[in-house]
C-alpha cells in the first residue's frame, strides 16, 4: 500500500520535474502551475504512505530506503513552501529533479526493513532522526540554490547573455535564500549533534568513528559559514562553495549512519 | 459578415497626420454611433502610434467608404495618403498583431493591448462593439496573453539605460531600498535616472562636476545633488552606480574603488559605464565584489536581445497564425451549425413520418423487436447519409470554403428560405445567407 503511495508520488514529482525544466526553456504560467499543484499532490500521497509506515515505527525511519524516502519528502516540502512564498519556479527545475534523484533508491531499496531492536527505543530518537533529515533537506536545498549563484554569477562575470542569464532570480535573491536555508540547516543539526551524542554516551561511550566525525566536521563548517555571514560580511560564491562542501560531508554523515559496519551503528542495533 | 481594418500608424504616417486624428474620448463615442448603424460593427483603436477602425459589416466596401469620409473629415486629405487597409482574414490577422504588440514602435511593448482593450470597452459601452467583433476581440486577447507568456518578447531590453537597469535586477532582487548613485547629469544620466528612479530605487544620489546641473536634475527626477569630491564616500554607500561623464581619465581605478571595499563588508556593488571614453577601468571589475559593465558589454546585451527579440517575433507569428487559424474555423462552424442542425432536422422529420408509414402498413402483426429495428433502419439511414457532409462542414476551416459549401447545402437542400426566415429572427451579429469573404490585403 504504502509503496504504492510513495511510486505513485515519485511519478508526479518525476513529471513535476519535467514541468519545470520545460519553464525553465519556456516561461509558462501553466508548467509552473502544473509543476506546483504535481509536487502538492505528489508530497499528500508521499506524506500518507508516510505516516502510515513511521506511525508503525514508533516515528522513525528504518534503513537507508525510508531515509531516502523521508529526505526526499522534506525537501520537496521545503521546496513547495519556498515556492509559494518567493513564486520562483525556476527552483524547481534544479530541487525536484535532485529530489527524484533521491526518492528512486529509496523506493528501490524497499521490503530491506527490520525489526526495531529493543536497545534502541529512546523517546527522544525520532526527534533525533526527524531533525537530521530535516536539517540534511535544508542543507541540500541549500547547496541547490548555492548551484544555481555559481551558475547565475558566471553568467554575470562573463556577461553571457543566454537562457540561463535571463530565467535565473537575481544572485542577491540566490544568497539571501542560502542564507535563511543555512541558518535553519545550522540549527537543525545542532540539534540533531547533541541529543546524538547524549545517545552515544548513554549507551556505548563517545567513539570517533565515520559517522560522527563527519558530522562534527560539517557542524563545524556550518558553523563557520554562519559565523564569516554574520561577522566577517562574508557572502556569495565563497558561501555557495562552503555550502556545497557542507553538504557533501552531512550527505556522508547521512549515509554512513545506514552502514552496518561503522560501530556505532552495529553497537544501535545490538540491545 | 465582412471584416474589415483601415488605418494609419507609425508605419505609414508622420506624427503630424497621427495627431489630426487623435480624437478624445467624446469625439470617439460620436464617431462611433455615427458609424456603426445595425448591423455594422464599430471598433475605434487609437493610440500615439496608430488610429485604426475595425468594422464588421454585411457589406465592407459600403461600411469602408462611410469610414474613409469620416477620416478624411477629421484628418483632412492628407490622412487619406496614409492610409492601409486589411480586409478577411488579413484584417483578422492585422488585430492579433497589434494586440499581440508584433505591430509595434517597441516590438514587445505591453502597453498595447490595455490600450486595445480600453478601445473596445469604448466600443462596447457605445453599443458598437456586439457579437462579431466581441469574439474577434476576445480571440485576439487570448492570443495577445499566449504571446506573452509563450514567447519572451515582452522581456526585452530597449534603451541603454532601461538595459543597465535589466542587468542590474540580474543582480539585485529589485532595487528597493537600495542606493543609486549617478555620477554625470548629461542627457545620458538624466535617462538613467529617471529608468532607475522608476525601477523602484530607494536613495537617488546624483553628482557632477558643476554642481548646478547636478541640482538641476535632481530637481527633475526627486534625487538628492551632491558635490563632486563626496564622489567616493558615496560610492562606499551606494550598490548601483551609473556613470556617464565626459572625463578623459577613469574616474574609478581598481585602487580606488577597492580603498572604498574596506568598509563595505563583502556588500556587492553594481557599476555600469555609459562613457565613452570609459570612466572605469577595466581593471576594476576584477573586484570580487564589483560587477562592472561598459557600453561595450550592455551593447551585447541589447544586441542580444534584439536578436532574441526577431527569434521570438517570429515565434509570436506563429502563434497568430495559429489563433487566426482557429478563430476563422470556430466561425466558420458556427455560421454553418444553423444549415447543419435544419438538415438533420428536416432528414429526421422524414424519416419519422416514413417509418411510422410503414408500421402502419404492415399492422399489428409485428413484435416489440421488428418495431425497433425499423425505427432504427431510419434513424440509420439518416445518420449515414448526413455523416459525410456533417464531417465535411465541420472539418473545413477556411471561412471561404465553409460558407460555399453550407451554402450549396441549404441550396441543394431548400432549406435557404426557412433559413433566412429563421435568421431574420435572430441577433444581427450572425449572418443569415453564407457570404464569400474577400481575403488579401491592399495598401
Amino acid at each position: 500500500m504504502s509503496h504504492t503511495l510513495v511510486s505513485l508520488a515519485c511519478h508526479a514529482y518525476g513529471i513535476a520535474a519535467v514541468a519545470y525544466l520545460a519553464y525553465l526553456v519556456r516561461q509558462s504560467d501553466a508548467l509552473a502551475m502544473a509543476g506546483r499543484v504535481l509536487v502538492g499532490g505528489g508530497l499528500v500521497l508521499h506524506g500518507v504512505a508516510l505516516f502510515e509506515l513511521l506511525g508503525a515505527q514508533s516515528g522513525r525511519p528504518v534503513g537507508m530506503a525510508q531515509g531516502f524516502s523521508t529526505l526526499a519528502f522534506l525537501l520537496l516540502a521545503i521546496f513547495l513552501a519556498l515556492d509559494v512564498r518567493y513564486r520562483r519556479p525556476v527552483i524547481g527545475a534544479f530541487l525536484t529533479p535532485l529530489a527524484v534523484t533521491v526518492l528512486i533508491p529509496g523506493l528501490l531499496m524497499n521490503g530491506g526493513q527490520s525489526p526495531l531492536p529493543p536497545g534502541v527505543r529512546q523517546p527522544l530518537l525520532p526527534l533525533h532522526i526527524t531533525l537530521a533529515l530535516l536539517g540534511l533537506a535544508a542543507f541540500a536545498v541549500a547547496a541547490g540554490v548555492g548551484v544555481m549563484y555559481l551558475l547565475m554569477e558566471r553568467q554575470v562575470r562573463a556577461k553571457r547573455f543566454g537562457l540561463l542569464f535571463s530565467r535565473l532570480p537575481s544572485l542577491e535573491f540566490l544568497d539571501t535564500l542560502n542564507r535563511r536555508l543555512v541558518v535553519w540547516g545550522f540549527i537543525a543539526l545542532s540539534i540533531t549533534l547533541a541529543t546524538g551524542a547524549f545517545f552515544v554516551a548513554s549507551t556505548i561511550g563517545w567513539q570517533w568513528d565515520g559517522k560522527s566525525i563527519a558530522t562534527v566536521v560539517a557542524w563545524a563548517v556550518f558553523a563557520a559559514i554562519v559565523n564569516a555571514r554574520i561577522f566577517a560580511g562574508w557572502r556569495g560564491r565563497r558561501v555557495a562553495l562552503l555550502t556545497m562542501a557542507g553538504f557533501c560531508l552531512v550527505l556522508v554523515s547521512f549515509l554512513t549512519s545506514y552502514d552496518v559496519t561503522s560501530s556505532t551503528a552495529a553497537a544501535m542495533r545490538i540491545p | 459578415m465582412e471584416l474589415v481594418c483601415i488605418g494609419l500608424s507609425h508605419r505609414t504616417a508622420p506624427l503630424v497626420v497621427r495627431e489630426r486624428l487623435a480624437l478624445s474620448e467624446s469625439r470617439q463615442v460620436e464617431v462611433l454611433q455615427r458609424l456603426a448603424q445595425s448591423p455594422v460593427e464599430v471598433l475605434w483603436v487609437s493610440t500615439c502610434n496608430r488610429v485604426e477602425v475595425y468594422l464588421s459589416a454585411p457589406d465592407g466596401m459600403l461600411a469602408r467608404e462611410r469610414a474613409v469620409s469620416e477620416l478624411r473629415a477629421l484628418g483632412g486629405d492628407e490622412a487619406l495618403d496614409h492610409l492601409y487597409e486589411h480586409r478577411g482574414e488579413a484584417a483578422l490577422i492585422h488585430l492579433f498583431r497589434v494586440a499581440s504588440s508584433l505591430d509595434s514602435m517597441v516590438l514587445g511593448e505591453a502597453q498595447i493591448l490595455g490600450q486595445v482593450k480600453d478601445s473596445f470597452e469604448r466600443g462596447q459601452g457605445a453599443g458598437a462593439v456586439r457579437g462579431e467583433l466581441t469574439r474577434a476581440c476576445a480571440a485576439a486577447f487570448g492570443c495577445a496573453k499566449r504571446v506573452r507568456t509563450e514567447t519572451a518578447i515582452g522581456r526585452a531590453a530597449t534603451s541603454m539605460a532601461s538595459a543597465a537597469v535589466q542587468l542590474a535586477s540580474k543582480v539585485f532582487d529589485g532595487l528597493k531600498g537600495k542606493t543609486v548613485l549617478v555620477v554625470g547629469a548629461g542627457e545620458m544620466g538624466e535617462l538613467a535616472a529617471r529608468h532607475l528612479q522608476q525601477a523602484g530605487a530607494t536613495k537617488l544620489f546624483i553628482t557632477n562636476r558643476t554642481l548646478a546641473r547636478a541640482e538641476a536634475l535632481a530637481m527633475e527626477v526627486g534625487g538628492v545633488a551632491r558635490p563632486f569630491e563626496e564622489l567616493f564616500s558615496l560610492l562606499g554607500a551606494a550598490d548601483v552606480v551609473v556613470c556617464s561623464t565626459a572625463s578623459p581619465v577613469p574616474l574609478f581605478t581598481r585602487e580606488n574603488v577597492g580603498a572604498v571595499g574596506k568598509g563595505r563588508k563583502g556588500r556587492p556593488l553594481f557599476m555600469v559605464d555609459l562613457a565613452v571614453p570609459r570612466d572605469i577601468d577595466p581593471g576594476v571589475g576584477t573586484l570580487d565584489w564589483v560587477h562592472a559593465y561598459d557600453v561595450d558589454d550592455i551593447q551585447k546585451f541589447v544586441a542580444d536581445n534584439a536578436a532574441a527579440r526577431a527569434e521570438e517575433a517570429h515565434k509570436a507569428g506563429v502563434l497568430v497564425a495559429q489563433e487566426v487559424a482557429r478563430f476563422v474555423k470556430e466561425r466558420a462552424l458556427r455560421e454553418g451549425m444553423p444549415v447543419l442542425a435544419r438538415l438533420r432536422q428536416r432528414a429526421e422529420a422524414i424519416a419519422r413520418t416514413e417509418v411510422e408509414r410503414t408500421l402502419t402498413s404492415l399492422g399489428d402483426g409485428l413484435t416489440d423487436k421488428q418495431r425497433k429495428s425499423i425505427e432504427a433502419m431510419g434513424r440509420a439511414i439518416v445518420n449515414k447519409l448526413l455523416h459525410e457532409p456533417t464531417s465535411r462542414l465541420r472539418a473545413v476551416g477556411p471561412e471561404g470554403e465553409g460558407n460555399r459549401l453550407a451554402g450549396a447545402a441549404a441550396e441543394l437542400f431548400g432549406l435557404l428560405e426557412a433559413e433566412m426566415e429563421a435568421a431574420d429572427s435572430e441577433a444581427s451579429s450572425m449572418a443569415p445567407v453564407p457570404q464569400q469573404l474577400a481575403t488579401g490585403a491592399k495598401r
